[in-house]
């Protein structure tokens, strides 16, 4: 379970994200979506410990990730929107680090990489080092290591980018399974597709504020609109936003801000 | 919907909820300090071997260059120091007050290393821990604080260990040498060494951390604060000591004038203190009655070292534990993520100056020198390392050349040139050869355009020239009024910018054509570009070049000047080739400088030709 309560994070003087409250629930795929600069990688960035928000907390897994950031981070598996991986180590080799910084045992980290070399298909480079590795490579193996530990609460950011259909697949299938085995799946996303395909529930941000939160179909009645893909949808909502930005605190749209 | 909690029915619920809220996977913990040593430990020797062995597959030419250079270099400091030691032990015969004369020094000289270390590592520390990409994915990791830092502290150790080590160990053995020390003075230098430089890193990086956690807005205000004070501190320093020179070098009022001078850096409560006699002490074989035996003061004085060493890595893995996370959060609302970028009247101007060009060069050189303004890097290393000659070339006249001034001036006046062409080759190795390659990757932009591909070459090239051509001719013509080289010998100093400016053009020319001819389109960062194999080619023929163009220039001018080395250079033989050239007369300066003048042709000529061939050819 993830819970955002009232955060607020700036840049100088440039307020990146305001009064974001959000709860998502286990077993639940959130899919989080919203125009360039919206504030995303920033919430993300809060909830994995890469900053504090200015105001509010994080409760990741009833862990409060601002006193004991240690301990949330052990119950998370982040896939970053910019895969880094140590370009002098193979793959297996960061594997096992990642492994060993969660504290599994060998045989532990032996089973578990040897199952995420299977699910996404790493075997045939999974041993050379990373700094030959393509852009979807790298990503097939930040998401191994993103998922070799475990973790309850499963964060990715823009986790398609790069990636070949056959590998979107895999991914979206595994984000299911991982929801169905009671995962916290936390995505931000600008494929539409792949949330209105997977998610259980989508929030809209932009200009740091959660402008909207339910389902599709929410959505749907709350544009007033019967038939439409969520990227109508979606533009529909965020071109209203450009024209007239409800004030903070206006009940109309902002579901989360306020 | 009017609330913020995605209810539960929303999801499928496979598993409860309840029971994660306690601790996460429960075959899993947080794993013990001694575990996670053992895993950075792990993690660095495995980088580390990997490292060497991709380099010996790939790299052995530039590794071999690399030491072989190194070698050169420490064995020349060593052949210095080894002289300045035997000439003060000539100069200075009375044992005690050599020894002195020596603390004195080595205490201002590890002084100035402890002040230096500090800044260094405090910079070194600042990028390592909080701009790197690998500190942003350990965060992410139950991997606790203080081992991140100490994982970076070690890097910074040995970044700062380095240089130290080759420019210390020269001085440190030919002391030893010259005053035949005991083999145990070899065996403590290495500890003494290394337990020093961990207290400057210590301070600098907790003062890093500090700065950062405290007044993340104002970090870059306060290092230029203690970058000027430091400034105006070393300059006022080595104003009052080497002010008002005297002729009367290595009498005994002399001596007494310099260590009066000395004393600011006798302060016992500093390390550098500590390893000057600790050092002294070992070197020593005398032992005088009723005082501990000199190896027993020695090991006291490395204990004193090795104990704050460690207390300090202490401190940092505390204050790391401390302040990094938030630091590093703080760091990073510190500034907005937006940067204004307006264009400068300067741009106007040179593009207004450059009219004549074809708008597309002109355009070219005022983008590329947009991206030189804004990035600090660039721009700081120049001014670093331009500033730094430019002091010198200012104080230049502080030395005392007696009565040989002719001698001198033609001997330094060269040097000086050839120092200057030297760090330029290293400035155009870095920046200026991985031009293309860093323009393959936004090639799509350049190639979209309706502008010939030999447009991109030539623009980098006159960006080079004038960015080149500008600071050297400068330095150099304030090194020659400074020896007094402009007016005393004003041919000499048309001598010095001629061939200043064939260095310069001849050096833009070979960094942009083997840049265009060995591009590495696959890699972003110019860097490593400039690490490999194109840029170790590149930095080897420019430093061909240089000596070859400095030489050729300088001993036909050095022979005109001083007659008396000409016939003894004559004399040396290959006598006839000498007299052909008609070596010492005027005749022989002005075919120098015609040579001079066609080696610059050649060296621009050629590799441009090759260059612009490739990029013809080249396939982005």
């Amino acid at each position: 379970m993830i819970e955002l309560a009232g955060i607020t994070r700036c840049y100088g003087d440039t307020k990146a994200v305001t009064k974001l409250d959000l709860k998502v629930p286990a077993s639940c795929v959130f899919g989080y979506l919203g125009p360039n600069g919206a504030g995303k990688t920033t919430t993300i960035k809060m909830m994995v410990g890469l900053l504090r928000p200015d105001e509010g907390g994080v409760i990741v897994d009833g862990v409060d990730a601002m006193k004991n950031p240690r301990e949330a981070n052990r119950r998370i598996g982040y896939v970053p929107d910019q895969p880094y991986l140590y370009d002098k180590l193979s793959g297996r080799e960061v594997l096992q680090f990642v492994a060993g910084m969660y504290g599994m045992s060998a045989s532990e980290t032996k089973d578990s990489i040897a199952e995420q070399v299977e699910r996404f298909a790493l075997s045939p480079f999974i041993d050379r080092l990373t700094e030959s590795y393509s852009h979807g490579m790298k990503q097939r193996v930040v998401f191994a290591a993103a998922l070799v530990h475990k973790p309850q609460v499963l964060i990715l950011d823009e986790p398609m980018v790069g990636l070949d259909p056959k590998s979107m697949r895999l991914v979206k299938d595994l984000l299911r399974e991982e929801a169905g085995s009671g995962t916290t799946v936390f995505m931000s996303t600008h494929t539409l597709s792949v949330a209105e395909e997977i998610a259980d529930c989508i929030g809209i941000l932009d200009h740091g504020r959660l402008r909207f939160l339910g389902t599709v179909d929410e959505l749907r009645s709350e544009l007033a609109t019967e038939h439409g893909s969520l990227e109508d949808l979606y533009l529909t909502l965020t071109a209203e936003i450009g024209t007239e930005t409800p004030p903070p605190g206006s009940p109309e749209m902002a579901a989360g801000a306020e | 919907m009017s609330t913020t909690a995605i209810p539960n029915d929303e999801c499928r619920p496979d598993r409860e909820s309840d029971s994660q809220a306690t601790g996460g996977n429960p075959r899993h913990r947080l794993i013990s300090d001694r575990k996670e040593n053992a895993l950075f430990h792990q993690l660095r020797t495995r980088c580390i071997h990997s490292m060497l062995r991709t380099a010996m597959a790939t790299s052995r030419l530039r590794l071999s260059v690399l030491i072989v250079l190194s070698a050169v270099f420490w064995a020349g400091l060593f052949l210095l120091f080894a002289e300045g030691f035997t000439l003060l032990n000539g100069a200075i015969t009375h044992l005690p007050r050599r020894a002195r004369m020596v603390q004195d020094i080595y205490n201002v000289f590890f002084m100035t290393l402890l002040a230096m270390l500090t800044v260094s590592s405090s910079l070194i520390i600042y990028s390592g821990l909080y701009r790197t990409d690998d500190v942003r994915f350990l965060l992410t990791t139950p991997a606790s604080c203080r081992r991140i830092v100490l994982f970076k502290f070690q890097e910074s150790l040995v970044f700062s260990c380095w240089g130290f080590f080759l420019m210390g160990t020269p001085m440190l053995i030919a002391y030893g040498a010259v005053a035949d020390s005991p083999w145990y003075y070899f065996a403590l230098l290495l500890p003494f060494m290394v337990a020093f430089v961990c207290i400057p890193v210590s301070l600098g990086s907790i003062l890093c951390m500090l700065v950062v956690y405290f007044a993340p807005r104002l970090r870059f205000h306060l290092v230029g604060i203690v970058g000027v004070v430091g400034l105006v501190a070393a300059i006022w320093i080595g104003w009052s000591t080497f002010s008002a020179a005297r002729a009367d070098v290595l009498t005994s009022a002399w001596l007494d004038d310099m260590r009066a001078r000395l004393q600011f850096a006798d302060q016992r409560l500093l390390p550098s203190w500590w390893l000057s006699c600790g050092l002294l002490e070992a070197a020593h074989r005398e032992t005088v009655p009723g005082l501990p035996e000199t190896w027993r003061e020695s090991v006291m004085f490395l204990g004193v070292l090795i104990s704050n060493a460690l207390v300090g890595g202490l401190l940092v893995g505390f204050v790391g534990q401390r302040t990094f996370r938030r630091g590093y959060s703080r760091l990073q609302g510190a500034v907005s993520p937006y940067r204004s970028a307006r264009g400068s009247s300067f741009d106007r101007w040179l593009l207004a100056a450059m009219k004549p060009m074809p708008t597309s060069v002109r355009l070219m050189i005022v983008k590329d020198l947009r991206l030189f303004r804004r990035d600090p890097v660039q721009w700081a290393q120049f001014v670093i390392f331009f500033g730094l000659l430019a002091l010198y070339f200012i104080n230049i006249r502080r030395f005392q050349y007696g009565d040989n001034l002719q001698h001198w001036i033609n001997m330094i006046g060269f040097l000086n040139l050839s120092v200057v062409g030297l760090i330029l080759s290293t400035f155009t190795t870095r920046f200026i050869f991985p031009m293309i390659s860093l323009e393959g990757r936004r090639f799509w932009m350049l190639g979209s355009l309706a502008i010939n591909r030999d447009t991109v070459l030539w623009s980098k090239f006159l960006f080079a020239c004038f960015g080149s051509i500008v600071p050297c001719a400068s330095l150099i013509l304030l090194s020659d009024a400074m020896l007094g080289i402009v007016t005393h010998a004003p041919f000499v100093a048309v001598i010095h910018q001629i061939t200043c400016w064939v260095l310069c053009i001849g050096l833009s020319a070979i960094a942009v054509g083997l840049g265009a001819r060995l591009p590495n389109l696959r890699e972003s960062s110019p860097s490593r570009i400039a690490a490999g194999f194109g840029g170790t080619l590149n930095l080897v023929l420019s430093a061909l070049f240089i000596i070859t163009t400095v030489m050729v220039s300088a001993v036909p001018t050095y022979c005109y000047l001083q007659p008396d080395h000409a016939e003894a250079l004559i004399k040396a033989g290959p006598t006839a080739l000498w007299l052909w050239l008609g070596i010492g007369s005027i005749q022989a300066v002005y075919l120098s400088l015609s040579i001079t003048i066609l080696l610059g042709v050649i060296a621009t000529v050629i590799p441009l030709q090759l260059g612009i061939r490739a990029f013809r050819r080249l396939e982005f």
